[in-house]
């Protein structure tokens, strides 16, 4: 250790040349997201309502006949994926309402290393945000499992790979959240744009299929009809069809009519929606204006 | 009276009067403020666009012998409710953002009138561009349907569907607003109507019985039934076990959801201080 080091040890902490290294900007994103109050409110809600949803869910049908807890354990998703989405809209969107995007960006003119931070904080928030989600899922059931005299087992028949599906959608919903943000950087518009194409598509692709659908045709055992076929295969290569497929319990088949993608083409499908408007955002960072 | 007192009330007598706030000039200004915003024209062609290009894509996969001929010109709506949403999400809250809110209620002291300015020229914005997406739909479903460019008002059925279209629209603008109005902020007023008009509905439908079907009948995605046409809504009912509440009462279930969070928003404005939501 030199003289000089020794008088200013505290130097050392710090990069030498002034620049930010990237784990400094995913640390300084880091502190931005989690000392926002939103933030944990986010992640209560979404626990809250994953185990309250689960819950009621299971116990409404632990009257059937067949009653298997496990098929209860992906009810409360549709709901519970809302706060990671709307977490990763606000990391992508909020520093552009606020004014604070000038200080972050002539601190790193760069630019692209904080949507790298963003994304890196906003998944590991989302991580842990889905983890505990999906543990308030599965205390969720276990009234309902108890009341019928079933121990539900985690460790086989799938599960373990529902419930790191179920993760895996609610990370990634908040990801596609953030690319949206990050690329409109309007809250409005890219929860619009965001709600539009992971909850209203979706429904109205159904509608698609009610149209489609001859009332008088045989229900089962011929080809799917054409129509049938397109529309599915949308629903299927949209996130929440990809989210389906990766939360489905195994030994499912896709839906009909549709090319049967698997849990890794799930997967894929769904780490392209977040990768594509994640490079545009990150394309307009680089080469536009940032208004 | 003194002489000092009277000589200052009879001077500016016309000023004095130019100066009054009254409804009509509240609602004249909310109209100059909507009509003034880009964001405005840009929502209403989107709404436009959107019902015409969903029930294009629709129109694609719909039996020609299955649907009625309004079915399809409406079936945008899916899509178009969200239009409607923004708008009134955007006048209700959009001043509390930039701030303008101040100038507002410093030039309305009561402040009431400016919500009930906001409602008429909200409803007003919204049925224009519900027609406007009732003659777009139409003209762009021209072949698929294989009748005229526009829906003939054939029967009471079909009439129903196209005027609970664009009841709906208002509606779903006037909840929007309601909400913006009592949140003040978009992004947070955006994401509770979404919640209660789709997701929560989505939500108990996966999950059919007695309790769920009834809350569904409750939520104000129930306004949606005045769009559905009789043989859609019959289906519907026979698949519910919850109230069965025709078309009109899913209307109505939507206007009570309407007035509340309306009532809601005009009691904080009233009671408690508007600046409080600057500055978190």
């Amino acid at each position: 250790m030199s003289a000089t080091a020794a008088l200013a040890p505290r130097a050392t902490t710090r990069p030498a040349t002034g620049r930010p290294t990237l784990r400094h900007v995913v640390a300084a994103e880091w502190t931005k997201l989690t000392s926002l109050r939103s933030t944990y409110a986010i992640l209560v809600a979404t626990v809250v309502v994953s185990g309250v949803l689960t819950h009621l869910s299971a116990s409404a049908s632990s009257g059937d006949p067949g009653f298997d807890p496990l098929r209860s354990l992906t009810d409360g998703l549709v709901l519970a994926q809302v706060g990671p989405l709307v977490l990763g809209v606000l990391v992508g969107t909020g520093e552009h309402g606020s004014g604070a995007f000038r200080a972050t960006f002539t601190a790193v003119p760069r630019r692209v290393p904080v949507l790298v931070g963003q994304t890196v904080a906003t998944a590991a928030f989302a991580l842990l945000t889905a983890v505990l989600a999906v543990g308030a899922a599965v205390l969720g059931i276990l009234p309902a499992a108890a009341s019928r005299d079933i121990t539900p087992d985690l460790a086989s028949g799938g599960t373990p790979q529902v419930l790191a599906g179920m993760v895996a959608s609610l990370v990634g919903t908040a990801l596609l959240g953030l690319a949206i943000g990050a690329l409109l950087r309007r809250p409005v518009p890219a929860l619009v744009a965001a709600v539009v194409l992971l909850l209203v598509l979706p429904v109205a692709l159904v509608l698609a299929t009610e149209l489609a659908a001859d009332p008088t045709a045989a229900p089962a055992g011929g080809p799917v009809p054409v129509a049938e076929a397109v529309v599915n295969t949308v629903v299927t290569l949209l996130p929440a069809g990809a989210a389906g497929l990766l939360t489905a319990p195994p030994g499912s088949s896709g839906v009909e009519g549709a090319p049967d993608l698997g849990r890794a083409g799930a997967a894929l499908v769904l780490t392209a929606w977040v990768l594509v408007p994640l490079a545009a955002a990150a394309v307009r960072l680089r080469t536009r204006d940032l208004g | 009276m003194t002489a000092a007192a009277a000589a200052r009330t009879a001077l500016p007598r016309r000023g004095a009067e130019r100066r009054t706030v009254t409804t009509a000039r509240v609602v004249v200004a909310e109209w100059t403020k909507l009509s003034g915003l880009r964001s405005t024209l840009w929502v209403a062609l989107g709404t436009v666009g959107a019902a015409a290009g969903l029930a294009v894509a629709l129109g694609l996969f719909a039996r020609t012998d299955a649907a009625g001929p309004a079915a399809l010109v409406v079936s945008g709506s899916v899509l178009a409710q969200l239009g409607a949403l923004v708008l009134g999400v955007q006048v209700g809250a959009g001043e509390y953002g930039t701030g303008t809110f101040r100038t507002t209620f410093t030039a309305v002291p009561r402040r009431l009138p400016v919500l009930v300015g906001q409602v008429l020229v909200t409803t007003g914005v919204a049925v224009v561009t519900a027609v406007g997406a009732l003659l777009a739909s139409s003209l762009a479903t021209w072949g698929q349907r294989g009748a005229g460019p526009l829906v003939a008002v054939a029967d009471a059925g079909t009439a129903r569907v196209l005027a609970g279209f664009v009841l709906y629209q208002a509606g779903v603008a006037l909840l929007g607003l309601g909400a913006g109005a009592l949140l003040r902020r978009p992004a947070a007023a955006l994401v509770a109507t979404v919640l209660l008009l789709v997701v929560l509905d989505q939500l108990l439908a996966t999950n059919p019985g007695r309790v769920a079907d009834t809350a569904r009948a409750l939520l104000p995605g129930a306004g949606a039934r005045l769009v559905q046409d009789d043989a859609r809504l019959a289906a519907l009912d026979a698949a519910s076990l919850g109230p069965h509440l025709g078309a009109w009462g899913g209307g109505l279930v939507l206007a009570a959801w309407v007035v509340v969070v309306l009532a809601a928003a005009a009691h904080r404005l009233r009671r408690y201080d508007v600046a409080a939501s600057m500055g978190e």
